[in-house]
């Protein structure tokens, strides 16, 4: 029998659920600077050839090509070197609305790490402003970035030197 | 045949197999195999034109895996980029086209995949259709399994028949240090393993293995300065096939066979057995057999040397596994072998293929001479 058009009982579609589990490997790198934020210390890794800080540490840089090979720790304090104000919900994170999602250089580091600006009003928040990391108490660290809850408003002087533009 | 350009293998460097690397992610893997590869060639990053990676993102199991191996390879100030979802030997055929249209005269083809931080047999698995074959449960190692059966009841190959050429591969292999296997077993033994899916056995397949590669491609005039033994791209082919397995004879590998009918047909050969050695990328002994048939060679013959590496059977690290054959014809053929080095080598037949049961296949020639003057 040849038929122009589907029945009406035709299986429309077909569930088929994707589950590929993975496991990762943190490599040395990153094993030992999630390590250290348990500790309250952020680390970097320098360049052998332009001394450039790069945190999180990587194994070389992507700009000159040559190893990082010295991890070194860098501050937790910075300053930030551009932000947005975000006013729709993150998925995977109840903030409350607007916040700022930062950008901020730390001292002795020469590339910024992403952060959540708070205890301050989104409107206050300016590039150059100077902030320091709000870590959770001892005891709740466990070794990955929920360590650091939040950046906030310091007055804490800039310490070592400018970051190098990148 | 038209004159095409020559180019040439300059440099190859891998990282030995290993069933899981603990330390490094796959892009850091790859950072030291690219340095090894360059200063090979004594050249910097700068002096490469082009770069093209392969890599898959369901190996990776993110989406875009394959950018963070822009940093792996130096990728500043920004290059012209490409990366395949393929084997790196199919990469190495996109760098050689481009090098052909004088886009580029040197190239950096890498191949990355930690295959340990997923499961390779669900990713095999959903290369296939979602609605016929993936839900069935099939994986590779399967199919291999269903072109296994074909080819031993068309041909009469007898299990012992594939523990041979298991052997052979193992015995090969144990002079490679790259190598995960590199023990010399004989086919006996092999051919007492317990089967994993019959007619497959234990000792018939590769274990789970990871590693990173790169290879580097220059053209005539580059090539020649940035190697002392460069070793030249003679012809090469690739043919891809039905991706539904009902739909072609899984006892023959008709892709394969026009593959290398054209590469050698464009090296200047009549027959595949007039190269000196061959490097297949057959994941199992049955696979190979029904290569061999395809290309002309004899599984069980002495010249040419059949995977002098060990092939895939000794380290079949999934996305390098093709461009690891290439890897071998250089080192082959640019007295790079050490104690594995065929003897009077100077034409290599490489073979590379993705894909359930040979579903595409690339062939190369390669040689020690400039194919055109």
């Amino acid at each position: 029998m040849a038929f122009t058009a589907p029945p009406d009982d035709a299986v429309k579609y077909v569930e088929s659920l994707v589950w590929l589990p993975y496991h990762y490997v943190a490599g040395d790198y990153r094993a030992v600077y999630l390590r250290a934020l348990k500790d309250k210390r952020i680390l970097g890794s320098r360049c052998d050839k332009t001394g450039k800080v790069f945190v999180p540490p990587v194994i070389n840089s992507p700009e000159s090509f040559a190893p990082c090979s010295e991890i070194v720790e860098v501050s937790d304090c910075g300053t930030i070197t551009t932000f947005c104000i975000v006013n729709i919900p993150v998925i995977g994170r109840n903030l409350e609305l607007p916040y700022v999602a930062a950008s901020v250089v730390l001292d002795g580091a020469d590339i910024p790490i992403f952060a959540l600006i708070q205890e301050c009003r989104p409107e206050e928040v300016h590039m150059g402003m100077r902030v320091e990391a709000v870590w959770k108490p001892d005891g709740e660290r466990q070794g990955d970035h929920e360590d650091i809850l939040h950046f906030r408003p310091t007055s804490r002087p800039r310490s070592g030197e400018w970051p190098r533009p990148l | 045949m038209a004159q095409l350009r020559n180019v040439a293998i300059v440099g190859f460097a891998q990282l030995p197999v290993v069933a899981r690397d603990e330390h490094r992610t796959a892009t850091e893997m790859l950072y030291p195999a690219v340095r090894q590869a360059l200063e090979q060639c004594g050249v910097g990053r700068d002096d490469i034109d082009y770069q093209i990676a392969g890599s898959t993102d369901y190996m990776d199991g993110r989406p875009f895996g394959f950018v963070a191996a822009l940093e792996s390879m130096g990728s500043w100030p920004p290059r012209e980029d490409l990366h395949l979802e393929m084997d790196g030997i199919f990469c190495a055929y996109y760098a050689w086209l481009r090098m052909q249209a004088g886009y580029c005269d040197t190239a950096l083809v890498v191949a990355h995949g930690k295959v340990s931080e997923g499961e390779p047999r669900r990713v095999s698995n959903l290369q296939m259709d979602p609605y016929y074959h993936a839900p069935l449960g099939i994986d590779a190692t399967a199919s291999s399994a269903l072109q296994a059966s074909m080819f031993m009841a068309r041909t009469g190959v007898s299990d012992r028949d594939l523990a041979r050429v298991a052997a052979r591969n193992r015995k090969h292999g144990a002079s490679n240090p790259d190598n995960q296997l590199r023990s010399a077993v004989s086919a006996e033994e092999l051919q007492n393993t317990p089967f994993v899916v019959e007619p497959l056995r234990a000792g018939y397949l590769p274990p789970v293995g990871e590693t990173a590669t790169c290879l580097i491609l220059a053209a005539e005039g580059k090539a020649e300065r940035l190697c002392d033994r460069p070793v030249w791209i003679h012809g090469v082919e690739h043919r891809s096939e039905l991706q539904t397995l009902g739909a072609r004879d899984l006892s023959r590998s008709a892709g394969a066979k026009l593959a290398s009918e054209k590469a050698l047909a464009m090296a200047g050969l009549d027959r595949a057995d007039q190269v000196d050695f061959a490097e297949l990328a057959a994941t199992n002994p049955a696979e190979e057999m029904v290569l061999c048939e395809a290309l002309g060679l004899d599984p069980f013959g002495t010249r040419p040397v059949l995977n002098p590496s060990g092939g895939p059977l000794c380290a079949d690290p999934i996305m390098s596994t093709g461009l690891i054959r290439l890897g071998e014809a250089f080192r082959q053929l640019s007295g790079r072998a050490g104690e594995r080095a065929v003897s009077g080598a100077e034409r290599a037949l490489v073979h590379g293929q993705q894909g359930h049961c040979l579903q595409t296949n690339i062939v190369w020639i390669c040689g020690t001479k400039r194919r055109w003057s």
